[in-house]
C-alpha cells in the first residue's frame, strides 16, 4: 500500500467517521436524557435532507444558509416532538418508547414516500463538483464541510454541557432527574432542549450529507443501524463516547472496505457490536461519564 | 330417535347446499390471483411499476370479457423485499385459499424464499420480474414445477452483456460492484461466468449491504486500480448514490451492467458525465415493433409516462398467465401448470414466451449505451 493511498484512505475514514458522529451524537444525546432509544431518528436525518434539497435545489438557496434553515427547523420539530410524543414516555419501561418511535418511523418513512416517492434525488450547491486537492489526498468541497460542521457542532455541544447553565442542567437530569428537580432544576423544560439539540443534530447531518448522498426517504434507515451501533460501542448516553466510537467504525469503514469489501466493514462494525454488547455492556467508553 | 335422525338429516341436507352453494360461488364470482411486491420501503416504485403493468393487463383482458367469462382479481400484499416479510404473507394468503396462482414477488430473494411455500400450496407462480439465475436452477426439472420465470437471468443477461462489451474491446478490466443480495451476487456470477468462457476475469469484486450511504472506500480503490468499465447491480437508489459520489471524487469510469438508465437523474445524465456507459434490461420502450409502441401509448395514456422493464415484465406475464387460464378451461391449479408448460404466448418484442424444462422462458436482453447525455438502444438479442 503506497503513502498517497493509506493517507486518502485515512482522509475518508475521518470524514466518514466525523459524518457518523453528526447522526450518533444526536441520537446518544436524547437517550442520556430521556432514556429513550429513538428510532425515528434516521427519519428525521431524512427530513433535514429533503429540507435541504427543496431549499437549496428547488428555492435556490445558498448552501451556508440552507444548513441554517435546516437545523433551525429541525430544532423546531424536536421541541415539538418532545412535547406531544416523548414527553409521555419519560421515566416509563423502555419497550413504550421504542415502540411510540418504531411507529413515528415508519409513519414519517412511508408518509415521505406517499409525498415524494422513492426515486432518489440529487442536492446540487455551488459546492458541487468542487474538490479539495493536497499531498494527492482529494477531498470533495461538501464532505470537507460536512466533516468541519460536524466538529464545529459537536465542539459547540461539549462547550454549552461544560460550561452554561442550561448544559450543566441538562447534564444534572441526565445523571439524577430526581435529585436535579430537588436543586430547582426543571426537568422538562431541560429535555425539551436536550431532544430539540439532539434532532437539530439530526437535521445538521441532513443537512450537511444532502449535497455528498443522494437523497431519498429510506436513507435515514440504513444510516440509523450504524449509528446505533456507534452509540452501543461507544456506551448508552454517552455523547463523546459515540463521537470516538464513530471516527473509529469510519476509520473501519474506509480501510477494510478498501483493501476487502464494504460487506466485511459493516460485518466488522455490527460484530464489534455484539462483543461489546456481551463483554462491556457499558460500551467502550462507559455509561458512567455520560453527557 | 326419529326426532334426531330428522335433524341430523336436515343439518346434512343444509350442510350440503352450503357447501354446493360455496363451490358455486368460487367457480362464477371472479378468478383470484394472489400477489405480493414491496410497495414500501427502497424498493417500492419498482413494486408499483410491477403492479401498474400488471393491472394493466388485468385491465385489458377483463374489458375484452375475463378468461373463463370470468373477471379476475389481483390482491396485492406488500413484501417489503424482505424474505422473511414476504413468506409471512404469502403463506397467509395461500392457507386462506381461493386463489387460481400467486404472482411475482419482484426481489430476488423474496422469490427464492416464496418457492418452497409455493410447492407445499402446489400453486402455480408466475415469477415476473425477479432476475436471480437461481431461481429458474432450482424450477421445472431443477426443483419447483410450480414456479414459471418470465425475466431473463441474470446469467443470460450478463452474458449478453460481456458478449456486446468484448465486441467493442471493453471487457479486460471489468470491476464488480453488487448490492449483498441475491440479484447482486447472481450478477456477479454471471458477469464471472461469462468473463471465463472468454478466458478472462473481473478486476475486482465488490458488495455491499442495500442502502449503504458511503462509497468512498470503493471509489478510492478505483482511482488506483483505474478499471476500464465498472459492473454495477443495484436499487435505483444506491446506483445514484454510487454515480453522485463518483462524480464528486472525480472517478470517471463508464459503467455497465442492470444500470437503470431510466431511474438517473435528468441533470446527471445530461452532464454527460456517465457517457459512455452501456447497460442490459429485459426491455426498451423504444423497441420499434407495432405491438410494444402500442403498449408504449396505451401506458402512457393510463400511467403519464412510458413502461420501464419493470412494468413490461409484470404485464407480459400477467397476459401469458391468463391466457394459460384460459387454455386450461379451467382454475384448477394442475391444469394452468400443465398449460403454462405448453405457453406460446405472442410477445410485444416479437416471438413468443414458451418455457424450458426449468420453466424459464427465453425473452430478450436489450443492450443500451448513453452517448451525448441519452440512451439509446444498440442491441437486441434473444436469451
Amino acid at each position: 500500500m503506497d503513502a498517497e493511498f493509506a493517507l486518502q484512505l485515512l482522509v475518508n475514514g475521518l470524514t466518514i467517521g466525523l459524518i457518523y458522529a453528526l447522526v450518533a451524537s444526536g441520537l446518544s444525546l436524547v437517550f442520556g436524557i430521556l432514556n429513550i432509544v429513538n428510532f425515528a431518528h434516521g427519519e428525521f436525518y431524512m427530513l433535514g435532507a429533503m429540507l435541504a434539497y427543496f431549499v437549496a435545489g428547488t428555492l435556490g438557496m445558498s448552501y451556508w444558509v440552507t444548513v441554517v434553515v435546516v437545523v433551525l427547523a429541525a430544532g423546531a420539530i424536536g421541541a415539538l416532538l418532545y412535547d406531544i410524543l416523548l414527553q409521555r414516555f419519560e421515566g416509563s419501561n423502555v419497550e413504550r418508547g421504542v415502540l411510540a418511535t418504531l411507529g413515528l418511523s415508519m409513519v414519517l418513512q412511508n408518509g415521505a414516500i406517499f409525498l415524494f416517492s422513492t426515486t432518489p434525488r440529487l442536492t446540487r450547491t455551488e459546492y458541487s463538483f468542487k474538490i479539495w486537492e493536497f499531498a494527492g489526498v482529494t477531498l470533495p468541497l461538501t464532505r470537507l464541510f460536512a466533516a468541519v460542521l460536524s466538529v464545529i457542532a459537536f465542539a459547540l455541544t461539549w462547550w454549552a454541557l461544560q460550561a452554561t447553565q442550561t448544559g450543566r442542567a441538562i447534564r444534572g437530569v441526565s445523571q439524577n432527574r430526581e435529585a436535579a428537580l430537588m436543586v430547582g432544576i426543571d426537568p422538562k423544560r431541560v429535555s425539551r432542549i436536550a431532544v430539540a439539540a439532539g434532532i437539530a443534530f439530526a437535521g445538521l447531518a441532513g443537512a450537511a450529507l444532502a449535497p455528498v448522498y443522494s437523497v431519498h426517504p429510506t436513507m435515514g434507515f440504513a444510516f440509523v443501524f450504524k449509528a446505533f451501533a456507534i452509540v452501543i460501542i461507544g456506551g448508552l448516553g454517552n455523547f463523546q463516547g459515540a463521537a470516538l466510537a464513530a471516527l473509529l467504525v469510519g476509520m473501519v469503514e474506509s480501510f477494510v472496505g478498501a483493501l476487502a469489501s464494504l460487506v466485511i466493514a459493516d460485518a466488522i462494525t455490527f460484530a464489534t457490536m455484539l462483543l461489546v454488547l456481551l463483554m462491556r455492556p457499558e460500551g467502550l467508553f462507559g455509561r458512567g461519564v455520560r453527557l | 330417535m326419529k326426532r334426531n335422525l330428522r335433524l341430523n338429516g336436515a343439518l346434512a341436507a343444509a350442510g350440503l347446499c352450503l357447501m354446493t352453494a360455496g363451490a358455486i360461488a368460487q367457480q362464477s364470482g371472479p378468478i383470484k390471483i394472489a400477489a405480493t411486491l414491496p410497495l414500501s420501503g427502497g424498493a417500492a416504485n419498482f413494486g408499483q411499476a410491477a403492479r401498474n403493468g400488471a393491472d394493466m393487463a388485468l385491465a385489458e383482458v377483463n374489458g375484452a370479457g375475463g378468461v373463463l367469462s370470468r373477471q379476475v382479481m389481483m390482491d396485492v400484499q406488500d413484501n417489503r423485499c424482505n424474505p422473511t416479510e414476504a413468506v409471512k404473507v404469502v403463506t397467509q394468503m395461500l392457507s386462506d385459499g381461493g386463489y387460481s396462482a400467486l404472482f411475482d414477488g419482484l426481489c430476488s430473494s423474496v422469490v427464492l424464499a416464496s418457492m418452497p411455500v409455493v410447492d407445499r400450496a402446489q400453486i402455480p407462480y408466475m415469477v415476473a420480474t425477479a432476475s436471480a439465475t437461481a431461481i429458474s436452477e432450482k424450477s421445472g426439472v431443477g426443483g419447483s414445477k410450480w414456479t414459471f420465470k418470465f425475466n431473463p437471468t441474470d446469467a443470460s443477461m450478463a452474458a449478453a452483456m460481456v458478449s456486446w462489451l468484448t465486441e467493442k474491446g471493453l471487457a479486460d478490466k471489468i470491476a464488480f460492484l453488487g448490492e449483498d443480495t441475491d440479484f447482486g451476487r447472481s450478477g456477479g456470477d454471471g458477469f464471472k461466468a461469462a468473463l471465463k468462457a472468454r478466458g478472462k476475469a473481473l478486476l475486482s469484486e465488490d458488495y455491499y449491504q442495500q442502502g449503504t450511504a458511503d462509497f468512498s472506500a470503493t471509489l478510492t480503490k478505483y482511482r488506483t486500480s483505474r478499471p476500464g468499465v465498472v459492473g454495477i447491480y443495484a436499487l435505483a437508489s444506491d446506483q445514484q448514490n454510487i454515480v453522485n459520489q463518483m462524480q464528486a471524487f472525480g472517478v470517471k469510469v463508464p459503467l455497465s451492467g442492470r444500470v437503470q438508465t431510466d431511474s438517473i437523474a435528468k441533470e446527471l445524465l445530461e452532464s454527460g458525465f456517465l457517457d459512455g456507459t452501456s447497460a442490459v434490461q429485459p426491455y426498451s420502450p423504444e423497441i420499434d415493433t407495432p405491438k410494444n409502441q402500442a403498449f408504449v401509448a396505451a401506458f402512457k395514456a393510463k400511467y403519464g409516462s412510458a413502461p420501464n422493464s419493470i412494468s413490461y415484465s409484470a404485464y407480459e406475464s400477467m397476459r401469458t398467465l391468463l391466457d394459460a387460464i384460459q387454455r386450461a378451461g379451467s382454475t384448477e391449479p394442475e391444469k394452468i401448470r400443465t398449460a403454462l408448460t405448453q405457453a406460446k404466448f405472442p410477445t410485444l418484442l416479437g416471438g413468443e414466451v414458451s418455457f424450458d424444462e426449468y420453466n424459464l422462458a427465453h425473452t430478450f436482453a436489450v443492450i443500451f449505451q448513453i452517448e451525448g447525455g441519452k440512451a439509446k438502444v444498440v442491441g437486441l438479442s434473444k436469451t
